[in-house]
């Protein structure tokens, strides 16, 4: 699979004097994001999640090592065109309205100007802020601001979308709203590469995953793949109340979910699968029985404790 | 040109910054009563208030020109704090396209600023004396057109110097690029590294039409200031590409 983002042994160090020892932020990095993936950069305050979009984009100079976007070097400014970028914390010009700052950004781009009108109409609708088109940016809320940093981001029908702390600011309401446009963006063949400290919000949206912990990548890959199969689910169809509670006292979490059926998690023991396969035989109409997997939150907690133990 | 269109766009947004801001506008319309305020003053100057009314145009006008000149140090290193450079240089934007496009921005709003005033101070002198004289107009476009190497004097020095220093020692610089011909021995200095915008202060001729002011003269002035600033903005480009931003 084609990637677009391939980064080997990237390395940043800060504040190197003679007389100071240089932090190391990000240290031989390597990875790969493949072409229409939706790729979640986790890890901690200062892990190096930023530094690392910061080199993607340019903005800072590595210390050691390389990486390609969309097959060229980030100091290549034409590929740029093919990108779209929401910084951590976005300051737009205040003294700009929504619709100036976008035709800047419209321009930039490259994007031609009998087109451009019409794209920033359709981004400021895709952000709901259409009706904000001629206000002042120095008079949003924070959401809004955000919401504006969205629509640069995808004025130009990015074919590489990299978002840092993209939902930090917006409400429940705009957080959906957002992560819909990522999934649009997906639909349409857009990559995405963010990172986000909202562990919920990344095991929704994202198919790929990378954890970072003090500048070192403890691992990547696919979200199914890096989730570790931690016992069985079987969910029992409403109706059959009999069966699930049979296996009440056998299982380790229990829920009843609102249209009257179970979901019933089992820890991996061979006995207890010897006994669900008995029954899903039994019951081969009213019961699915599936690996569990073990949620992002844990996954993520755990990989960390792992690292923070081995250092 | 390619990449013509990124510079006008960073431009058109620096030079809107400066015409939409007040003071701007303050800042004329006290120059302008102060040059008028020259023709009051003809018992204090015992009858010289015609020269002091161009001395006095001419050194407001100059003022004028450094104080929007310094005005860039302030943008850029406000840009790069908050991060508003962050999202611009994140688009199709070369580091030295964001320079190139902040020069020509001030530079036109300076020229558009010392112009005004230039045309102010004309409708006073002509209401009040006489049709002004070709040295005049020379002495204003010349501070009109000093704008752009002082301005490229400024982005030097807030690429490279942090912000709280930034301005103090592009005035500082202006200040002794202008100052007093006592130390134009010293040649590393003037006409070196630094610039001699004396070349840009046609005060003396001005004030008291000491004979005309070849248009050549003001032409080469003019193709040193932009030489000046090539050099200057190429150095600052230099300087910026290798920089780490917020």
């Amino acid at each position: 699979m084609e990637n677009v983002i391939e980064i080997r042994n990237l390395t940043k160090y800060y504040g190197s004097f003679f007389w100071k020892k240089p932090t190391p932020a990000l240290d031989n990095l390597t990875l790969d994001i493949p072409m229409g993936a939706v790729f979640g950069f986790l890890g901690p305050n200062g892990a190096g999640k930023t530094t690392t979009i910061k080199l993607l984009m340019d903005l800072i100079k590595p210390s050691g090592g390389e990486a390609s976007i969309l097959r060229c070097a980030p100091e290549n400014v034409e590929i740029k065109k093919q990108i779209g970028f929401l910084p951590d914390e976005p300051v737009f010009s205040s003294y700009l309205s929504a619709n100036e700052f976008l035709n800047i950004c419209a321009k930039l781009l490259g994007i031609p100007s009998s087109e451009r009108k019409g794209r920033i109409a359709e981004v400021l609708k895709i952000v709901k802020m259409t009706k904000h088109a001629k206000s002042k940016l120095g008079g949003f809320s924070r959401g809004m601001v955000q919401r504006i940093g969205i629509a640069q981001a995808i004025i130009n029908r990015p074919k590489l979308l990299i978002l840092d702390e993209p939902l930090v600011g917006l409400d429940p309401h705009g957080r959906q709203e957002f992560k819909d446009i990522i999934l649009q963006q997906k639909a349409s063949g857009t990559s995405v590469f963010f990172c986000s400290h909202i562990l919920s919000d990344v095991e929704t949206i994202c198919d790929y995953l990378g954890i970072l912990n003090e500048g070192k990548l403890l691992c990547a890959g696919k979200l199914d793949d890096l989730l570790q199969n931690t016992g069985l689910s079987l969910h029992i169809q409403p109706g059959h109340d009999e069966i699930a509670k049979k296996l009440l006292s056998d299982a380790s979490e229990t829920v009843k979910l609102p249209d009257g059926g179970w979901n019933l998690i089992f820890a991996n023991k061979k006995e207890v699968k010897q006994t669900l396969l008995g029954i899903k035989e039994r019951h081969k109409d009213v019961v699915t029985m599936i690996p569990a997997k073990e949620n992002l939150e844990k996954f993520f907690f755990r990989k960390i404790a792992d690292a923070t133990k081995t250092n | 040109m390619k990449g013509m269109n990124e510079i006008a766009a960073i431009a058109g947004g620096t030079w809107n910054r400066i015409l939409r801001m007040r003071v701007v506008y303050v800042l004329i319309a006290c120059v302008l009563a102060l040059i008028g305020s020259a023709y009051r003053y003809d018992v204090l100057s015992l009858g010289q208030h015609k020269a002091l009314m161009v001395d006095v145009s001419l050194l407001l006008n100059t003022i004028a020109a450094i104080l929007v000149a310094i005005s860039i140090t302030f943008e850029i290193s406000r840009e790069f704090r908050e991060g508003v450079a962050t999202t611009l240089l994140s688009k199709s934007l070369g580091r030295t396209q964001y320079l190139i496009g902040k020069l020509i921005g001030i530079s036109i709003a300076g020229i558009v600023i010392t112009g005004l005033i230039a045309v102010g101070f004309g409708l006073i002198f002509s209401s009040a004396f006489d049709k002004i004289g070709q040295e005049m107009i020379v002495g204003h476009l010349l501070i009109m057109a000093s704008v752009i190497p002082m301005s490229a004097l400024a982005i030097l020095f807030a690429v490279l110097l942090p912000e709280s220093v930034a301005a103090i020692v592009t005035a500082i610089v202006i200040w002794f690029a202008h100052s007093t011909t006592a130390l134009t021995n010293i040649k590393i200095v003037y006409g070196g590294i630094l610039p001699d915008l004396n070349l840009f202060n046609l005060k003396a001729e001005a004030a008291y039409s000491s004979g005309g002011i070849s248009w050549v003269y003001m032409v080469l002035v003019l193709a040193w200031g932009i030489v000046y600033s090539v050099f200057t903005t190429s150095l600052a480009g230099i300087i910026f590409g290798n920089k780490d931003l917020k």
